[in-house]
C-alpha cells in the first residue's frame, strides 16, 4: 500500500515539475476560461439575458378609462423588474427611438380606444356608433430585441384578454336577457352601461374573473441567479483533465520504453502495486489540477461553486471517471506518442461532447444521448446543478454514472494490460 | 528555390511520419465543423421565450387548447414532461415554472365552478412572472365563453329562478354558443409593427462554423511550427544546417512556405467539405478566397515562427500552440459571432489575426462579397505576416 502510494506521489511531483504539461493541465483551461468569460459579458457585468428592465414607450392617446388602466398595468409593481416604461406623447419621436434601437418596443393606444370598446350613454341608438371600425393598440417593436417585444406584446395581450372577457359575458348576458324576454331593449342600455362599471372593473383585475382557478405556489428557498462562469470554467478544467489523465497514461508507456519499468520490478515490487500507484498519480494529478482551477476561478473572478462537499465529491467522481479512460487509452496505445495523439483527440472531442464549447441543450438530440460515454456531460451537469443552489444530495446521478464508468472502464483495462507484458521492453 | 522545396518537404515527411497527424488534419475540424453547424441554432431558429415545462394530465379539448395557446404567445413557449420530471426540473433549478394540467380539467369542471390549474414557480424569478402572465392570458382564451355562460346563467337566475336542472342546461348552452359566437366575431384588438431597426447580427451558423472551424484547426498546426523548430534543435538537426551554405532566411522561408501550402491544402478539403456537404456557397469568388486563405496562413505561419524562437522545448511549443490557437480562434468570433460580444471586447480583439481572417471569410461566405472588400483583413493579415516573420528572422538561432 505504501508503495503504491510512494509511486502515486511520486507521479504527482513529476507531473507539476513539467512546465509543458502545466500549461494544458493549468494555464489553457484557465486562459480560456477567461476568454469566454470577456466574450459572455462576465467580467463586464454584460450577461443579462435581456429579460430585465425592457424599455417600453407608452403613448396614451386615449387618457380615459381603459387607456389609464393599461399604462396603470405597466406602471404596476409586480412589472417593476421586468419593464421600465416611459410614457411619452410624440409618436415620431417614439418610433425614432425603436428605429434607433433605444427601446424594445413602442405601446401606443389610439385616441377613442376606451369609447371604442365600452358602450356610452346614447350608444345603443347610435348607428355611426355600431358601425364604428374597431380600434387598435399599436406595438412598434424593434426587431433586434425580439424577446422584449415579444414580452411587451403579451403583456398588452394580457390586458385586452381582461378587457376582451368582460365585454364577452356582459354582451352575452344582456342578449340572452333580451332574448329570454327577461330584459326590454328600453333596460339595455342602463344593463350596458353598468357591464362597462364592470368591465373597467375587469381591466384591473388579473385573477379573479378566471374561470380556471390558477393555483399559483412558490418553491422555498431563495432566488439564484445562475453564474455563466459556474459552466464555462468547470467545461474548461473538465476538458483539460482529460488531457492530464491521458498524460499520467503515457507515462506509464514512457517508463517501459525508457526501461524503469522492468527496474522496478527488479525490486520486490510487484506489478499490481506499480499498476495502481500509476493509477492512483494519475487520480492525484487530475484532483489537484480540478482543485487548483476551482481555487483560481473563486479567488481570482469570485466564482461561487455551490455546495463544497458536493464540490469535491464531484471533482473525485469526475477525476475517477476520466482516470478510467486514460487507463483504457493507455492499455490500447503502443506507444506514448500514440497516448499523446489520441489522449489530444479524445479531450477535444470530449470537449465539444461533453457541452464545454457549446451547451448540449442546443445539441441534436443524438449528440446529447452519445454525449453520456462523456464523464464532461455528467460532471458538467452536476457542476450546473451545485451553480443553481443543488447539493450533495441532488449529485446522486452523476456521481454515481462517473463512478461506474470509471470503474467499468478500469476493469476493461486491467483486461487488457493483463495481455500486456509490462516488465518487457 | 530547390532549398525551400527540400526543407519544405522534409518538413511534411516528418509532420506526417505518424498517421495519428491525420487527426488533427482532417478528421477533428470535421467533426467540430459538423458539430459547431448543427449544434448551433440558425439565427431565426433562436428560441428564447420563457419555456413553461407543461405536464398534461387531463389531456382534454380545454388543456390542449391552454396548451396550444401558450405556444402562439410571442413571450412563452411549452415544453411537455411527465410529473416526476417536470418536479425534478423544478428542484433542480433548470426551470423555473411548471404548469400541471390536472386529470379533471375539462368543460364540465368549468361550468360547475371547480376548474383548477397548478402553477409552481422559482421564488424572485421574473421568467415566472412573465410566464404567469401568459397562463393567465391563455386561460381566458380558452375559458371566456364558459366563463360568459356561467355569469349569463348567474344573472339570470338573479332575475328569474330556473324551473328545472334541465331548463338551468338549456340556457347554459344557448348562452354558450352565443359566448362563442360573440368570441369568435370579436376584432382583433394589437397591430404589431416591426420598426426598422438594423439587425446587427450577421450570422449563419453553418458558414460561421465552417469559417470559425477552418481557421482554428489551421491556425494551431501553423502556430505549431514553433514546436517544429524547438524539435529540430533538440535533436541537433538545426545546428548541422550550419555547415551547408543555407541562410536563415532561406531556412524559415522553406519551412513556412511548406506549412503554409498543406495549411492550404487542409482548407481546401474543409472548404470542399463545406461546398459539397454543408451546401455552403464559398465558391462565388475562388481568386478573393485564396487570397484571405493565404494571408490568413501566412500570419499564422509567421507567428508560429516568431514563438519558436521564444519556446525552448517542443512539448512547452505544442501545448503552448494548442491554448494560443483555440484562445485566439474563441476572441476572433470563430466560436460565437463577434457581435455576441461586448462592445469593448469587440474593439480589443481586432489586435488579432483570427479576428480579421474571420470576418474576411464571413465577407465572402455570408455576406456576398468578393476581392474588393476582402482587401482591408487581407492587408491586416498581411501586416501581422510582415511583422512576426521579421520578429522571427531577427531572433532566430540555429542553436
Amino acid at each position: 500500500m505504501l508503495k503504491t502510494f510512494l509511486i502515486g506521489i511520486k507521479d504527482l511531483r513529476l507531473a507539476f515539475r513539467d512546465r509543458a504539461a502545466l500549461i494544458l493541465m493549468l494555464a489553457a483551461p484557465f486562459v480560456l476560461t477567461l476568454g469566454l468569460g470577456l466574450v459572455t459579458g462576465r467580467f463586464s457585468g454584460n450577461n443579462s439575458n435581456g429579460l430585465s428592465d425592457i424599455p417600453v414607450i407608452i403613448i396614451n392617446l386615449d387618457n380615459d378609462q381603459l387607456g389609464n388602466a393599461l399604462v396603470d398595468t405597466f406602471q404596476s409593481a409586480d412589472l417593476a423588474d421586468l419593464v421600465e416604461p416611459v410614457i411619452e406623447t410624440d409618436v415620431n419621436a417614439a418610433r425614432k427611438s425603436i428605429d434607433e434601437d433605444k427601446a424594445a418596443a413602442v405601446v401606443i393606444i389610439p385616441e377613442g380606444f376606451t369609447k371604442n370598446i365600452m358602450p356610452q350613454r346614447g350608444d345603443f341608438t347610435n348607428q355611426a356608433q355600431a358601425n364604428a371600425e374597431p380600434l387598435k393598440i399599436e406595438i412598434y417593436a424593434n426587431p433586434s430585441r425580439s424577446t422584449g417585444a415579444g414580452i411587451i406584446k403579451a403583456i398588452v395581450d394580457e390586458f385586452l384578454s381582461r378587457v376582451e372577457e368582460g365585454r364577452v359575458s356582459g354582451t352575452t348576458t344582456i342578449v340572452q336577457l333580451m332574448i329570454s324576454q327577461q330584459l326590454t331593449p328600453e333596460q339595455a342600455e342602463e344593463a350596458g352601461l353598468a357591464m362597462s362599471e364592470r368591465l373597467q372593473d375587469s381591466s384591473s383585475n388579473m385573477t379573479d374573473t378566471l374561470a380556471i382557478k390558477l393555483n399559483s405556489s412558490t418553491s422555498s428557498g431563495e432566488q439564484v441567479e445562475f453564474d455563466i462562469l459556474a459552466y464555462i470554467a468547470p467545461g474548461m478544467a473538465l476538458m483539460f483533465l482529460m488531457y492530464t489523465v491521458s498524460y499520467g497514461g503515457r507515462s506509464i508507456l514512457a517508463e517501459k520504453s525508457q526501461g524503469t519499468l522492468p527496474r522496478l520490478l527488479v525490486t520486490p515490487t510487484n506489478s499490481t502495486q506499480i499498476l495502481g500507484g500509476k493509477v492512483f498519480g494519475i487520480f492525484l494529478t487530475g484532483a489537484a489540477q480540478m482543485l487548483i482551477l476551482i481555487g483560481a476561478s473563486s479567488m481570482f473572478f469570485q466564482l461561487k461553486w455551490g455546495d463544497t462537499l458536493g464540490v469535491v465529491m464531484l471533482v473525485l467522481a469526475a477525476v475517477f471517471g476520466a482516470t478510467g479512460w486514460g487507463m483504457l487509452i493507455t492499455a490500447l496505445a503502443r506507444t506514448p506518442s500514440q497516448v499523446a495523439s489520441v489522449g489530444s483527440a479524445v479531450m477535444l472531442i470530449f470537449g465539444i461532447l461533453g457541452g464545454s464549447f457549446i451547451s448540449l441543450d442546443q445539441m441534436p438530440p443524438l449528440v446529447q444521448t452519445i454525449s453520456k460515454i462523456t464523464p464532461n456531460a455528467w460532471a458538467l451537469d452536476g457542476f450546473t446543478t451545485l451553480g443553481l443552489g443543488g447539493t450533495l444530495a441532488d449529485l446522486s446521478a452523476p456521481i454515481t454514472a462517473l463512478l461506474s464508468m470509471g470503474l467499468v472502464l478500469f476493469l476493461a483495462s486491467v483486461l487488457l494490460f493483463g495481455r500486456k507484458n509490462l516488465a518487457q521492453k | 528555390m530547390r532549398k525551400i522545396f527540400a526543407i519544405a518537404w522534409k518538413d511534411a515527411i516528418v509532420r506526417f511520419a505518424s498517421s495519428s497527424e491525420l487527426i488533427f488534419f482532417i478528421i477533428l475540424p470535421l467533426v467540430f465543423t459538423f458539430l459547431v453547424s448543427g449544434g448551433t441554432p440558425p439565427k431565426e431558429g433562436i428560441d428564447d421565450r420563457v419555456r413553461i415545462v407543461v405536464v398534461d394530465q387531463a389531456n382534454s379539448t380545454i388543456s390542449k387548447g391552454i396548451i396550444a395557446e401558450l405556444d402562439r404567445s410571442t413571450a412563452v413557449r411549452t415544453e411537455a414532461y411527465p410529473l416526476a420530471e417536470a418536479e425534478d426540473l423544478l428542484d433542480s433549478r433548470r426551470a423555473s415554472v411548471v404548469l400541471i394540467l390536472p386529470a379533471n380539467l375539462d368543460i364540465q369542471s368549468i361550468q360547475d365552478g371547480t376548474a383548477q390549474v397548478d402553477f409552481r414557480q422559482l421564488p424572485n424569478n421574473l421568467d415566472a412572472t412573465i410566464a404567469e402572465r401568459s397562463v393567465q392570458t391563455a386561460i381566458r382564451s380558452v375559458s371566456s365563453a364558459l366563463n360568459a355562460a356561467n355569469n349569463s346563467v348567474k344573472e339570470a337566475e338573479i332575475k328569474k329562478p330556473f324551473a328545472s336542472d334541465a331548463e338551468r342546461q338549456a340556457y347554459f348552452d344557448a348562452s354558450l354558443e352565443l359566448a362563442q359566437s360573440i368570441q369568435k366575431d370579436s376584432p382583433e384588438r394589437v397591430n404589431v409593427i416591426e420598426g426598422s431597426t438594423p439587425d446587427k447580427i450577421d450570422y449563419d451558423p453553418r458558414a460561421n462554423a465552417s469559417a470559425g472551424q477552418l481557421i482554428t484547426w489551421v491556425f494551431i498546426p501553423l502556430f505549431g511550427i514553433s514546436a517544429l523548430f524547438a524539435y529540430e534543435r533538440q535533436q541537433g538537426t538545426l545546428r548541422r544546417i550550419l555547415t551547408t551554405p543555407t541562410s536563415k532566411a532561406v531556412f524559415l522561408l522553406g519551412t513556412i512556405s511548406g506549412q503554409v501550402v498543406m495549411a492550404l491544402v487542409q482548407m481546401s478539403l474543409l472548404i470542399l467539405f463545406a461546398i459539397f456537404v454543408m451546401k455552403l456557397s464559398w465558391g462565388n469568388d475562388p481568386l478573393a478566397l485564396f487570397v484571405i486563405l493565404t494571408a490568413a496562413a501566412l500570419a499564422a505561419g509567421a507567428i508560429g515562427t516568431s514563438m519558436g524562437t521564444f519556446i525552448k522545448t517542443e512539448g512547452q511549443a505544442s501545448g503552448l500552440s494548442i491554448m494560443m490557437g483555440m484562445v485566439m480562434s474563441l476572441l476572433g468570433g470563430c466560436w460565437y459571432p463577434l457581435e455576441l460580444f461586448p462592445s469593448v471586447v469587440q474593439n480589443i480583439v481586432k489586435v488579432l489575426p483570427t479576428t480579421w481572417a474571420m470576418q474576411g471569410l464571413l465577407d465572402l461566405a455570408l455576406r456576398g462579397g468578393g476581392l474588393m472588400q476582402i482587401l482591408p483583413e487581407t492587408g491586416v493579415l498581411l501586416g501581422f505576416a510582415a511583422v512576426f516573420f521579421s520578429i522571427g528572422v531577427m531572433r532566430f538561432r540555429y542553436e
